[in-house]
């Protein structure tokens, strides 16, 4: 764990700002973990805003649905920040008014299966990064006792958690709800860093007032260290309890949601609205105006330069997909915005490092900042030296990629990239 | 626009190799400078001796080796350094520069260059010099005698003659010894500054002088002639070994749990050294010993991967 300059000023203190308008969306057909959702549309269809465009395949998967009123012009292979290419549908918006979604009064009394359902038609996954399937995830075959909602959003830049935290309380607390109705837990956690000081006080007002009543609720401030907002880290500040190896959060009986999908899961029981907008940070020194923008999924970043929200003050050196710590580099603009896009950095020169890799000293900061207790360093030579076979035996498959190795080596060693490497090859002996 | 594709992380610290090596220097200058008020020229010959032979030996071999220049990361400059302040003042100009070219040639070099070594090379460098130079590595003179008075170091003192050197004098480093470990105080300010700017783990140095306290007070008390707590601490080697020669990242432990251990080894070999064998200082050969130990201490106390406690935990419950 260790603590990384937070760089989420000013975007941190802006009202979130809307952009329903592209011409062109793109929308990918693997925006999750695990299989692409199966195409039910045809091409030159008229969709209409959040019909459904393909259904989930297989339990792994999630369904996906139109963001706008427009044709489906049709599918091609498109930029993908991790896959590199991937089917992407092709959607051309008429000029409409934005559908209005209206109020759903039975969403009170509506029972788990029910809720469930909905939520997977909605087609809700992960808005932290994963994007894993929400309908599975809410499904686990053990019992949960501890729901934690996690609002620590600890990459430096981003701040699309904390203004939808700040602005949409109410919504977060009601989502809790629905989670609460569908798991029966003992007790709900609102995990959030010091920094976050309004939406901390936000939460509190709201546990108080006990409007919206949650088994047990507690607003938990962590201080702000790098990666706290990972499940399993989360899971072990709060709890002490370890998710084991190759384990997941339910096998200790937790469950980690991210404040945005849990917005998603409010929206989708309240007013039958799939996922088909998010709220997105553009951030970065190159940026004139860094912004939270809730936008349309599909939306590609090019078109919010020529539409005039964003602009360039700089040139950017590296534009990322996510956070500065865990994101993706992209090759250029034509990138579109996705389930679990939390951010796009436009970084310049003097933001990031780019210096060169010397040779290991040895120093173990890597050992002593592994939030996983893992031997980075280790890995390293092993991959170095082609000696795949030993990899499992140090528990690479523990690696969580949070990338604190590579942020605290002097020698500038990029640790991340060679255990991606090593993830690749190692083999159980 | 031309962009970067990289694997994350994006952002790095801003310290780099280089950065830590110019703090451990930067932390050696009081002492340096001390050095020169006590030993005068002579101390003024055999750093810059020491330095420059090391500087050029490392260019060379670098060449050789083929290899990019390394001279700017500042690891050969600060080899020479601690090799100076670990030599008696009095040794030959010869003796130093033959020094200075085993430690980076054989101490660092051989053994793969930097970050590869399994020795301290500075340490390694003075081994020799005692190996080849029993005399003159072991002849001492007063501090600021020019005309080199001989004089015993306060451990030989205390071991062959029985007698005490005062405290007062160690801590300020009025005292015959090798060029930079007189002065206790200046050494333990700069082991602070290193300590502060996070440049070396607390561990090593907390662990080596809790293990020599306890020992030397032990031993205080059965015999006052021993040597108290603080003469212990505060004479020869000790706080030079203590804050820049065993927490050399490159020759110690990777784990928290291995560096106590390495530091409690270190105490204990010092003290079993300075109280039991032929020779009155031990602090070397403890760091040098260790320093093998190295490989057996990183495995077995290798830091349990969070993964696997859980693994271990959950079959625990399932019993």
């Amino acid at each position: 764990m260790i603590h990384i300059e937070e760089r989420k000023l000013p975007q941190h203190n802006i009202p979130i700002v809307t952009f329903f308008h592209p011409k062109k969306l793109y929308l990918h057909l693997s925006q999750h973990t695990g299989r692409s959702s199966k195409l039910v549309v045809n091409k030159g269809d008229l969709l209409e805003e959040a019909s459904l465009i393909a259904e989930r395949d297989g339990l792994i998967s999630a369904s996906l649905s139109s963001p706008v009123k427009g044709y489906f012009k049709d599918i091609v292979s498109f930029n993908h920040p991790s896959l590199k290419r991937g089917l992407a549908v092709v959607i051309e918006r008429e000029e409409s008014p934005n559908k209005i979604y209206s109020f759903n009064k039975k969403a009170l009394f509506l029972k788990r299966d029910a809720l469930l359902d909905k939520i997977q038609k909605a087609g809700i996954v992960g808005m932290g990064g994963a994007a894993f399937p929400t309908h599975v995830k809410l499904n686990p075959p053990k019992e949960i006792d501890t729901l934690i909602v996690n609002g620590c959003e600890c990459e430096p830049y981003l701040s699309c958690d904390y203004r939808l935290m700040v602005e949409k309380s109410e919504e977060i607390f009601k989502g809790v709800e629905i989670i609460c109705r569908i798991i029966s837990p003992k007790r709900v956690l609102f995990a959030l860093e010091e920094n976050k000081l309004e939406a901390i006080k936000k939460f509190n007002s709201m546990i108080s007032t006990k409007r919206i009543p949650l088994p047990n609720p507690k607003v938990i401030i962590l201080s702000s260290r790098y990666p706290t907002g990972g499940e399993k880290q989360l899971i072990y500040v709060l709890t002490k309890r370890i998710v084991p190896l190759g384990g997941l959060p339910f096998d200790v009986g937790c469950l980690v949601h991210n404040v945005g999908t849990i917005f998603a899961i409010y929206e989708a029981v309240y007013y039958n609205k799939p996922l088909v907008e998010r709220v997105v940070t553009f951030a970065g020194g190159a940026l004139r105006e860094p912004k939270n923008i809730l936008l349309k999924l599909g939306t590609t970043i090019r078109e919010l330069f020529d539409g005039g929200i964003l602009s360039f003050k700089k040139e950017p050196l590296k534009i990322i997909y996510g956070g500065p710590m865990m994101g993706i580099t992209l090759k250029g603009l034509d990138y579109p915005v996705m389930k679990g896009t939390t951010g796009i950095l436009f970084l310049t020169k003097e933001e990031i490092d780019i210096r060169e890799e010397s040779v290991c000293i040895r120093c173990a900061r890597c050992v002593d900042n592994c939030p996983m207790g893992l031997l980075p360093l280790e890995f390293v030579k092993k991959v170095k030296q082609k000696e795949y076979i030993y990899l499992n035996d140090l528990y690479i498959k523990d690696c969580i990629e949070c990338g604190v190795c590579s942020f605290s080596c002097p020698a500038k060693i990029p640790l991340v990239h060679y255990i991606k490497i090593g993830k690749k090859y190692a083999v159980n002996r | 626009m031309r962009l970067i594709v990289s694997d994350s992380p994006h952002l790095k610290a801003n310290y780099d190799t280089s950065w830590m090596m110019r703090q451990v220097i930067y932390a050696l200058i009081p002492t340096g400078v001390a050095s020169l008020y006590f030993f005068r020229f002579r101390a003024g010959f055999i750093i810059l001796n020491c330095v420059v032979t090391s500087m050029i030996t490392e260019e060379i071999v670098m060449r050789i080796r083929k290899r990019p220049s390394t001279i700017k990361d500042g690891s050969a400059l600060l080899t020479g350094l601690l090799l100076a302040f670990i030599l008696p003042p009095s040794v030959k100009w010869y003796a130093v520069s033959l020094g200075a070219v085993f430690a980076i040639l054989v101490g660092k070099h051989l053994f793969g260059g930097l970050g590869n070594n399994i020795f301290n090379p500075a340490l390694v460098g003075r081994v020799f010099l005692v190996a080849t130079y029993p005399k003159t590595m072991t002849t001492w003179i007063e501090p600021f005698s020019l005309q080199a008075v001989t004089e015993a170091t306060p451990l030989a003192l205390r071991k062959f003659d029985h007698i005490l050197t005062p405290v007062s004098n160690l801590f300020l480093g009025n005292s015959s010894g090798c060029v930079g470990e007189t002065s206790a105080i200046l050494l333990i300010l700069g082991g602070f500054y290193l300590l502060i700017r996070k440049v070396v783990d607390w561990r090593i140095p907390l662990s080596i002088i809790i293990t020599v306290s306890l020992i030397s007070s032990i031993f205080y008390v059965i015999n006052p002639l021993n040597g108290s707590v603080s003469f212990h601490l505060f004479s020869g080697g000790l706080m030079l070994g203590t804050f820049f020669m065993a927490t050399d990242p490159v020759t110690t432990p990777i784990s928290k749990k291995g560096r106590f251990v390495f530091g409690l080894g270190c105490g204990i070999l010092i003290m079993v050294i300075r109280y039991f064998s032929g020779l009155p200082e031990g602090v070397m050969y403890s760091i040098l010993f260790m320093n093998a130990c190295v490989p057996l201490i990183d495995r077995i106390f290798r830091p349990k991967s969070l993964g696997a406690i859980g693994v271990m935990i959950s079959k625990r419950r399932k019993k």
